[in-house]
């Protein structure tokens, strides 16, 4: 800690509106300018891994979406896949499908209630009443599909829980009409806005050099110019199937990290629109497993990882050929940039662009302390 | 810093005046309720004359919400224990293994999905017999 | 780049993208450094632990990932659970200050090197580290927290069958 007089520290969180989650930043500021920053969490800390290890497989699958509010999907699906890898178990192609349109819908969701974020963080609070609402209409989808409109739980080891209601796939091809005539204005207000552009550009800039060997991921990369998607580099359901493209910009700034996400929903389209098109008319949802208490893991160990809205999702899962799952270790997008990344970031930037940046990176504690 | 005017994008913010002007999406809510789609995981409901008070739900529950208590009179010939699950609403999470597992699937889940109450010490809830 | 690798070391194929190498706790930096130096194996992903306590020793899996980020190389070792101690990797990723701290809490694990190792997730602990499995979850729950009254009717199913069963049992004879 500082002494003398001239820097200023306080906490920025973990109760403030521009904080993304239950966590803090020690700022020491001189005047406006930060000069030092330590990330802290714990506020959260839910103790997700140690649950794991005293319950089945089958009662540990309700506590991983609980990881990720924004979306629980990725983390359903790594989960399932590590399972599924463990206990040898091979998913159909339509339940493939369904699984790609549930996490491309969990995407969509997530970017529009991050374009809110984004937005609210810069004082724009318009677009963030807009687009919730809009999020709202596909966590109506979701409702009607899995019964549960934030924490669907609905992928599962061996498939997906629940057949597609009647008609399910048109009112998803009308939503996504819908969404996309949206989409100009959100640009007109939002992506063009030149209080936004005079805001975010130059601000935040990630070293495109030293980006790859620091394990960032996701919009933080594609903001560089990197083009690195899990959905491309590492094919994981039906991905390899599907014709998309991942969006980058230059610069590495919150702005251009803002112009990938908006190529991202266009991409999200895109491929749910494939999906409704290519959607397998039958097959198993969900293959046979062995009951409650049968279902053990064998003694092995896996690593798996999805790519959710804000970057990679990460699960390591070792088995021990019990019913109970030895270790499963979650690795969030957030891990490294809220700590490292934000760390460095944060210094020499103004105390009004701490919620920017934050909002930018996509900062989410759980996924930090698990 | 760049000073050249972006007339572009000091005009086009100015688009959202039009929302003005539309009706919004808002609804009224006590007046007007939202439709909750069938299969909605609102609260438990229990067909006592299909359940056979097997504790299946009991055993997977991960949150240990459910007790099993003695039935005051035995609907069904067949439930050996004469014991039905009571919910502890205060730890249940709504995933619904608890009707996954249900051997005659009686136990299940209905599209209501309102309570308030002042005291969480009565939030254990009977499944409505259906 | 990974057939260069499989001559040096014993590498074993997972899956199509995922592979393991199993090492001995001495020649950890060695490897580590050789690899991320010179093959496209350049960025740490994840430092994930397993504790074995019936072997009494911790696993580690340093998860090392390409370049193009397509394929994950699983560098296992094993370490003993008591003064569990490992060189830092600081000096080669970044990455690794928060998760060593986050191993430092959750399991006592001494990153020799790394002067972060203050409180990440937990404040003000002074029992054993959490994730250990010899830390009961459900004991420590059990001594901090309290239950919700109006639980106490809740029966056990399988004594309730029995003692429902010799009933009818009784109820026969008596009537007999």
């Amino acid at each position: 800690m500082q002494t003398n007089n001239e820097l200023i520290k306080i906490f920025h969180g973990p109760q403030h509106p521009g904080i993304t989650g239950n966590m803090s930043v020690e700022l020491d500021l001189l005047g406006e300018t930060i000069k030092g920053a330590r990330t802290h969490v714990g506020y959260l800390h839910r103790g997700f891994e140690k649950l794991i290890e005293r319950r089945t497989i089958i009662q540990a699958f309700t506590i991983v979406c609980r990881i990720c509010v924004p979306e629980p999907d990725p983390n359903e699906e790594n989960f399932a896949r590590a399972v599924e890898n463990l206990a040898d178990i091979e998913i159909s192609q339509r339940a493939k499908y369904i699984r790609v349109m549930v996490l491309e819908m969990a995407r969509l969701g997530a970017l529009f209630l991050w374009m809110g974020g984004q937005s609210g963080s810069i004082g724009l609070g318009t677009i963030g009443q807009w687009s919730v609402h809009d999020r709202d209409l596909i966590l109506d989808l979701f409702e009607e599909l899995t019964g549960g409109r934030v924490y669907h739980m609905y992928i599962y080891p061996g498939g997906v829980r629940r057949e597609l209601p009647n008609g399910f796939l048109d009112r998803l091809s009308q939503l996504l009409d819908y969404l996309e005539s949206r989409l100009p204005l959100y640009d007109n207000v939002f992506f063009d806005n030149s209080s936004f552009k005079k805001r975010a550009i130059g601000i935040g800039v990630v070293d495109a050099n030293e980006a790859l060997k620091n394990g960032y991921v996701g919009q933080v990369l594609r903001g560089c110019g990197i083009k690195r998607d899990v959905r491309k580099d590492n094919p994981y359901l039906v991905y390899d199937q599907l014709d998309f493209e991942i969006p980058t910009f230059e610069g590495g700034d919150v702005y251009a990290r803002a112009m990938v996400r908006r190529g991202e929903i266009r991409e999200s389209i895109k491929i749910l629109r494939q999906v409704i098109k290519q959607m397998p008319e039958d097959g198993l949802i969900m293959q046979k497993i062995p009951k409650h208490r049968k279902f053990k893991l064998k003694k092995d160990d896996t690593f798996v990882a999805t790519e959710s809205a804000r970057g990679e999702f990460a699960y390591y899962m070792a088995g021990d050929g019990t019913e109970k799952i030895r270790r499963m270790q979650v690795k969030g997008p957030s891990l490294i940039h809220g700590f490292t990344l934000l760390e460095k970031l944060l210094i020499d930037e103004e105390l009004s662009n701490v919620a920017m940046i934050m909002n930018s990176l996509g900062i989410c504690p759980p996924e930090m302390e698990r | 810093m760049n000073t050249k005017l972006d007339i572009k994008g000091t005009i086009s913010p100015f688009n959202a005046i039009t929302k003005l002007f539309e009706h919004p999406n808002t609804i009224c809510y006590p007046s007007v309720k939202k439709e909750i789609p069938k299969g909605y995981r609102g609260f438990h409901t229990n067909t006592l004359t299909d359940c056979i008070g097997c504790a299946n739900c009991q055993d997977v529950c991960m949150n240990e919400a459910i007790d099993m208590i003695p039935i005051e009179e035995d609907k069904n010939p067949k439930n050996s224990s004469g014991c039905i699950p009571r919910i502890d609403y205060g730890r249940c999470c709504w995933c619904s293994l608890c009707t996954d597992v249900c051997p005659p699937s009686s136990l299940k889940l209905e599209e209501d999905c309102i309570w308030a109450n002042d005291n969480s010490n009565n939030f254990l809830y009977m499944p409505k017999d259906k | 780049m990974i057939e260069s690798l499989k001559q040096q070391y014993n590498i074993e194929q997972k899956e199509s993208r995922l592979f393991k190498l199993i090492i001995k706790k001495e020649e950890f930096l060695k490897t580590l450094s050789f690899i991320s130096s010179s093959s496209n194996f350049i960025t740490l992903s994840q430092i994930a632990c397993a504790d074995w306590i019936e072997d009494e020793i911790f696993k580690l899996n340093y998860i090392l990932t390409t370049k193009e980020r397509d394929k994950n190389l699983m560098i296992e070792l094993e370490i003993p659970r008591e003064e569990s101690k490992l060189p830092t990797l600081l000096n080669f990723f970044p990455q690794a200050e928060v998760m060593e701290r986050d191993l430092h809490e959750m399991y006592g694990i001494e990153f020799i090197g790394n002067p972060t190792l203050y409180d990440f997730a937990l404040e003000n602990w002074k029992e054993i580290p959490p994730m250990r499995r010899e830390f009961d979850t459900l004991a420590y729950v059990n001594e901090h927290f309290d239950f919700r009254k109006g639980r106490e009717d809740n029966r056990d199913v399988k004594v309730e069958i029995k003692r429902r069963r010799a009933e009818a049992k009784r109820l026969k004879n008596a009537n007999k």
